[in-house]
């Protein structure tokens, strides 16, 4: 291990932030895609249809054919992908009206707070435990120096996400106040109590991880629920892991729970007045909060960047020996595209969840999270330090 | 390189601790400053932030992260609210302010005084020979205070203080308990 200097390792601390920019702008935009077509074939319907292929040429050929074979085109799967880089153009070009009667400058920074807020929480979330990649030797500064897989894998990163999840609440509700409108005024008001009252289970259920690790370092509690825990952990693994990712639903404000631009009632909820890039940073903050949540949840409760999840990764391990050299580092090794494939997953989950599952009312929505959550978390929590104590 | 490693090192020692600290002047003098109530509470929210930065850098991760959950998560957050419900606006609100001036300027006053004492005598006055450690004797088996600041706060508190902590949190059972029977009295 050579040693680092201050520089260097600013140096590679800015290359890991690039690389969690790259992964999120990856990510967010295929997930808008992924979800006007996958909400599309669930509602049985194309999705986004406009652009790519066409009836003729190559993709013609294919097209037609799958349409006399009674079937939809392969091709109409990946229409609609260049209408992203449209969607991106509309919205930084599209004229940026500000109220008049509102609030120029709360106008202003609640987006902002609300975008950063989101992206900031990537600081602590380790990819892969250890080293990522190390430079090879001709790269001019940092060869051979190693990068690690979290840019700040600190020994507080659990709170860290926690604090800034609340501070995203500003955001909204400050968006809402400063439109000076009403139907924002009540979509913010609405999102921050039901925000402010699912932190509770939300921070309930992932104690249990805490409790079980001992740590609230990120890469520390990832593969401590990954490998250190027996097989009866599963259980507070599994109930964890869905109040948890019930709770995430409501902080990511997704469709079960999706109070603050409930239309039918209040418009379109806190960002009725928002128009251009500022609404963009809204729509990038939901969906950089959803990347959030699901690396959470696959660090915590799906296994991070081992294979298996709830914890089988540490009980199947010492049967799986005899497997030869290549298969066992694939099977047992932690890898930083699982984690990646396992976020990939949970977002398709939380779009599926949208194609299924209608809104609750606002009643509902607090009675979920106060009479039922919260007791059920508190029941998991003891259910958790009983496997605890017999470890 | 040299100059650079110097440049950076002198910057995150001390240059970021003091640019935390100015925020956090500046953050309290927008809050007070302010006309707007809510513009007060960004200031509020900008000061909280800004003492949690300066609490990393002095190395307390978990004071930070605490003071980032507990007052820029939870206790701003209800202040924007009371103050986005009550609006400030008409001139009889206005008056009840008002008449609470020369009280607030003789607790001012008495607060001013006592705060510059104690500022005076830690910064000018004489300065300790060891660091201030509280239980030494806690921290050293086992882990260290830098590394495991969590672990070292709740062996603390579940350790050596439980009985105080404990008592705390009944004490705030009973607040929270009071504030149930307020609303309920006042409903029916």
């Amino acid at each position: 291990m050579p040693t680092i200097s201050l520089t260097q390792s600013l140096l590679i601390s800015l290359i890991q932030c690039v690389l969690v920019v790259v992964f999120i702008f990856v990510v967010v935009p295929l997930t808008v895609f992924a979800e006007r077509k996958v909400l599309g074939y669930l509602q049985q319907r194309l999705g986004s249809t406009r652009i790519a292929g066409s009836h003729t040429g190559l993709t013609g050929v294919l097209n037609r054919g799958m349409w006399t074979l009674g079937k939809v085109p392969v091709f109409s799967y990946f229409r609609g992908l260049p209408g992203l880089v449209g969607d991106v153009l509309k919205m930084l070009l599209k004229e940026d009206i500000v109220p008049a009667k509102a609030d120029k400058f709360v106008f202003w920074i609640a987006p902002a707070i609300s975008f950063v807020a989101s992206v900031v929480v990537f600081a602590t979330i380790s990819f892969v435990p250890g080293t990522f990649f190390t430079f090879p030797h001709w790269v001019p500064v940092l060869g051979g120096l190693p990068v690690t897989g979290g840019i700040a894998d600190v020994n507080v990163g659990l709170l860290w996400i926690l604090g800034m999840a609340t501070v995203g609440v500003y955001g909204i509700v400050l968006a809402g106040w400063a439109s000076n409108s009403k139907y924002p005024l009540l979509g913010g008001l609405r999102s921050a109590a039901q925000m402010v009252s699912y932190e509770v289970p939300l921070t309930l259920s992932l104690l249990v991880p805490v409790l079980i690790s001992g740590s609230l370092k990120f890469s520390e509690m990832s593969k401590a629920m990954a490998l250190d825990v027996p097989i009866w952990a599963v259980f507070p693994q599994l109930f964890g892991f869905l109040i948890y990712l019930t709770c995430g639903f409501a902080e990511t404000n997704r469709v079960p729970f999706d109070m603050p631009e409930a239309e039918n009632e209040l418009v379109a909820g806190f960002h009725t007045e928002y128009s251009g890039m500022k609404f963009g940073f809204f729509y990038l903050a939901e969906y950089v909060n959803m990347t959030v949540v699901s690396a959470m949840a696959a660090g915590f409760f799906l296994g991070g960047s081992w294979l298996l999840p709830f914890g089988l990764q540490g009980v199947i391990n010492p049967y799986l020996t005899w497997l030869p050299s290549w298969l066992l580092t694939l099977l047992c090794e932690p890898h930083a595209a699982f984690f990646a494939l396992k976020i990939i997953f949970l977002l398709f989950v939380f779009i599926w969840v949208r194609g299924t599952i209608p809104r609750y009312r606002y009643d509902q929505v607090m009675a979920v999270a106060w009479k039922y959550l919260i007791p059920l978390t508190l029941v998991n929590l003891v259910l958790a330090a009983a496997v605890r104590l017999a470890m | 390189m040299e100059q650079l490693e110097y440049l950076f090192s002198t910057l995150l020692t001390k240059h970021v601790f003091m640019l935390f600290g100015t925020l956090a002047v500046l953050g309290a003098g927008a809050m007070i400053f302010s006309k707007n109530a809510v513009h007060s509470v960004i200031g509020f929210l900008l000061a909280m932030l800004s003492i949690a930065g300066a609490y990393l850098c002095l190395r307390a991760e978990f004071l930070a992260m605490a003071q980032i959950l507990v007052y820029a998560g939870g206790i701003v957050v209800l202040f924007l609210f009371v103050v986005m419900l009550v609006e400030m606006t008409k001139y009889k609100e206005r008056k009840i302010f008002q008449t609470q001036t020369p009280l607030a300027l003789v607790v001012v006053l008495i607060s001013a005084v006592t705060f510059l004492g104690v500022f005076l005598k830690t910064i000018f006055g004489k300065s300790a020979e060891a660091a201030l450690t509280l239980k030494p004797e806690l921290t050293a088996d086992g882990f260290n205070a830098a590394t495991h600041n969590v672990q070292a706060v709740s062996r603390g508190l579940f350790a050596e203080y439980l009985l105080p902590f404990e008592i705390l949190s009944v004490i705030l059972l009973v607040a929270l308990v009071g504030a149930v029977v307020l609303a309920k009295s006042e409903r029916g």
